[in-house]
């Protein structure tokens, strides 16, 4: 086994002038973009990235060379030895306000008539929020090993979409699909954070493989990971939005800038799906929509916890809550007033098909919470307070969201999700897919759902490893997807395994393929189609109190009632949406940084996870599910909703207007002296 | 340089450099996996291991330290009472981890029940905090802990009747 270490740019645009490698000792090689025996780059969503940088540089940290060898130490001391040289350029790290040349991807879409609506609007109301990079804090950082098995090259790594390794070394190394073997490795939380990134290592890796013609193995430590490997993106989100007499709704024009660093490889996806959900929960006739990926020269930024929708929708709850106080009223009964019901209209001109659960969650987090009369003593005391006060001051807040789950809305991957059933003569199961499980009971999931349809015990169903000489192709898979999409693939392939079982001799295997039955088309303004196979909603509530000498935010609780349909294990459920919670309001009180052009080892020093201690209780409900409701994806629902409530919550207890979190004291003493 | 250590119960030598780091011999040197080097920099937990009976991150320890000392990685300690005490307690709360922060947190629990055998909820969630991880929700760990707690009052007292 050789270990592969990376030399990387020190400068975050330009262009590699030259690369000095120290004195290499026996058994030591360098690796070079001229010694990858086929294409440079891995293709992910229509953007490329290169494996190895050669003619231009686009982030600090990009790799530009390997170093493979026996000893990891020694090869730390030879990476650290090696000097790079490169032309450097000013580079790009606006993104609020860029230039044409950073616009990775654009989305337009207008419904209505906006600009009547602004015409004629009794008040109009406009605000800009903005969300911070986000560091996955997976179990394990990205890695992978590569080695010839027999005929074949295999490959080990902890990835969300094992087919997109295979493709991508194949085109690396210039062989066939068929010639790579992907052997994933356990994913533990992910949250989106290895959907693309360990197709590079593992490309990395199959090179240094072939090249040295011995196993290889790249891991990256946790301080390189968290510099180098993609984050949740940044975006700034204004939003203008006009009302009617009475306080309703009646237009919105909204502008999306989304920063996804250097080369834009999910930016498509991120973009497709933060615009889809702009409006949030609320029914509004006329909207405006421009949306913008734009890059970077920071590292690619990419999906944490859903691709995209929570950027809108925390933006849009967080106005819903501004436009509801500015006109003084609860914004429980402003969001009851707006929200999207049976006959609305999406902003794809798609109806929506059924009652929405608003009323139904609004009533079961309020009772829970208590959220009524805190939130009119709360306003009581805000209303009265002058000044600074001596003791702890408190708030609370709402917010209301869906989750869309359903496949990709773009790229190569929106048609390829495949699972395959085989019911063997000793009445055990075998169900095959490459959609990789995470942390989360999945796979319990898809085992229930199989041993339902078969009406066989669960002990005798077995997922296979999600390898891809065996495992048919079933996409990326993100935790809504697997257990969505890919849950009903299984439900299906049994069901057609079931339907043939008294017919035919065992083993019956059966295969389910996904069909989109109406893509998304983005042409001349307008967006088409149904984005959506399952939609799930949730309400939350978060209290806080703000301590009025430090202006340190302290939660004190929340409350999440979640309409997730056929919930399979509600204890399990309960338990991961609390983990959800839990990371959603350290998102909200202590995780952010700022990647900026270079890389500073101190950012991660300074970045950790929400002390256990510092937790309020969280409280988790369910709406009860009609018979026969699908099971919906509802682990992205604590990342839409409970920011906002906090930032409401925050704003109330402050008194201010606060725009983005997590919020440094500094930022609240501002915003309370200009009010 | 050579230096002997107990691993787990047993007498053991290992040729060391001034550089390496605890957490590579153990995993590299001893093929014992449990113990993962994921930071190298004693945040992540993923590498706690008994070192003269505290719990220490040991990709923070240089080995040559190690010398004539008792070690206790999670193998080892997977080979006693008190381990399936902490498993059965987990799985009675319901606790579902990630597979990579269960060892670290094992050994997390088990430090704190031999300082504290009865802790409060706010003392379980102070300690275990030193594993931290997206995947368990603090509700289970601590309701986790309180299981192990009264799993291993009853065994000492049974053990006591007997």
């Amino acid at each position: 086994m050789i270990y592969v270490q990376t030399v990387r740019s020190p400068v975050a645009r330009g262009s590699v002038r030259s690369i000095s490698f120290p004195k290499l000792p026996a058994g030591y090689r360098s690796i070079l973009p001229a010694d990858i025996p086929g294409r440079n780059g891995i293709v992910s969503f229509g953007a490329e990235v290169p494996i190895l940088a050669q003619d231009a540089i686009s982030y600090a940290g990009e790799p530009v060379a390997l170093l493979a060898g026996p000893d990891p130490l020694r090869l730390e001391e030879l990476v650290a030895e090696t000097k790079v040289l490169c032309d450097s350029v000013e580079p790009f790290l606006c993104w609020e306000s860029f230039s044409s040349e950073q616009v990775a991807v654009k989305r337009l879409a207008t419904t209505g008539d906006p600009e009547l609506a602004f015409s004629i609007a009794s008040s109009v109301l406009e605000a800009t929020y903005t969300s911070g990079a986000i560091e996955h804090y997976y179990s394990e950082p990205q890695g992978a090993a590569a080695a010839y098995d027999y005929d074949k090259i295999a490959i080990w790594s902890a990835t969300q979409w094992p087919y997109h390794v295979r493709d991508s070394v194949a085109l690396a190394l210039g062989c066939k699909a068929q010639e790579v073997s992907v052997r994933p490795m356990k994913l533990g939380v992910h949250l989106d954070g290895k959907l693309w990134y360990p197709s590079l290592l593992s490309c990395q890796a199959a090179v240094a493989s072939v090249v040295c013609g011995r196993p290889a193995k790249i891991l990256l430590t946790r301080e390189e990971d968290f510099l180098y490997s993609p984050k949740r993106a940044r975006s700034s989100v204004s939003v203008r939005s006009a009302l009617g007499r009475s306080g309703e709704l009646t237009a919105l024009d909204i502008r999306i800038a989304i920063n996804v660093g250097a080369y834009a490889p999910l930016a498509e996806e991120i973009l497709s799906q933060a615009v889809l959900v702009c409006a949030g929960a609320y029914a509004c006739p006329n909207l405006r929509v421009e949306g913008y990926a734009v890059k970077t020269n920071t590292p690619p930024m990419g999906a944490f916890g859903g691709l995209g929708a929570s950027h809108s929708l925390f933006a849009i709850e967080a106005h819903a809550n501004r436009v509801a106080q500015a006109i003084g009223e609860d914004p429980a009964d402003w969001k009851s007033r707006n929200v999207l019901r049976k006959g609305s209209l999406l902003l794809t001109g798609e109806p929506i098909k059924e009652e929405t659960p608003y009323e139904a969650l609004l009533a079961k987090v309020a009772a829970a919470s208590d959220y009524r009369r805190k939130y009119a003593g709360y306003e009581l005391v805000r209303k009265r307070r002058s000044g600074r006060s001596d003791g702890p001051i408190r708030g609370i807040g709402i917010s209301l969201a869906y989750q869309g789950a359903g496949p990709f809305l773009s790229g190569e991957a929106s048609n390829s999700y495949t699972v395959e059933a085989t019911l063997n003569k000793d009445l055990g199961v075998r169900i095959l897919t490459s959609a990789a499980a995470g942390a989360g009971g999945v796979v319990e999931v898809w085992r229930q759902s199989a041993a339902e349809i078969l009406g066989v015990d669960l002990e005798k169903v077995a997922v296979a490893s999600p390898d891809t000489d065996q495992a048919p192709d079933s996409g990326p898979s993100t935790l809504s997807r697997n257990v969505s999409v890919v849950n009903r693939l299984v439900l299906r392939a049994c069901e057609a395994v079931q339907k043939r079982r008294f017919r035919d001799p065992l083993p019956i295997t059966a295969r389910s393929v996904h069909r989109v039955p109406k893509p998304i088309k983005w042409e001349g303004g307008q967006v088409s189609g149904a984005p959506f196979d399952t939609v799930a909603w949730a309400c939350a509530v978060v209290e806080l109190e703000l301590d009025a000498a430090t202006l340190e935010p302290r939660p004190l609780g929340v409350w999440l009632c979640v309409d997730g349909g056929k919930v399979v294990s509600p204890d399990r459920a309960k338990s991961a949406l609390r983990a959800s919670v839990a990371d959603a309001l350290g998102t909200c009180l202590a995780e952010r940084f700022e990647p900026g052009a270079g890389s500073d080892p101190s950012a991660y020093f300074r970045y950790g996870l929400l002390p256990l201690n510092r937790l309020p209780p969280i409280s988790i409900d369910f709406l009860e599910a009609s018979g026969k409701e699908p099971v919906k994806g509802i682990g992205e629902l604590p990342f839409d909703t409970v920011p906002a409530a906090f930032l409401a919550a925050l704003s109330q207890a402050s008194d201010s207007a606060l725009s983005s979190l997590p919020v440094p004291a500094a930022t609240i003493l501002k915003a309370m002296e200009i009010l | 340089m050579t230096i002997t250590f107990i691993l787990n119960g047993e007498d053991v030598s290992a040729k060391v450099r001034v550089p390496d780091r605890l957490s590579d011999v153990l995993r590299d040197g001893f093929g014992l996996l449990g113990v993962r080097s994921d930071c190298r920099s004693g945040r992540c937990g993923r590498c706690l291991v008994f070192l003269g009976g505290s719990l220490v991150p040991s990709c923070l320890v240089p080995a040559f330290s190690a010398r004539g000392k008792e070690i206790v990685t999670i193998e080892g300690y997977a080979q006693t009472d008190d381990y399936a005490d902490i498993v059965a307690g987990f799985a009675d709360a319901g606790v579902e981890t990630c597979g990579f922060c269960e060892g670290p947190k094992i050994m997390v629990a088990a430090a704190l029940l031999e300082r504290d055998p009865r802790p409060a909820p706010l003392t379980i969630i102070e300690h275990m905090s030193a594993a931290p991880c997206r995947c368990t929700d603090p509700d289970s760990l601590v309701k986790a802990v309180q299981a192990v707690a009264e799993r291993r009052a009853n065994r000492i007292y049974r053990r006591a009747g007997q």
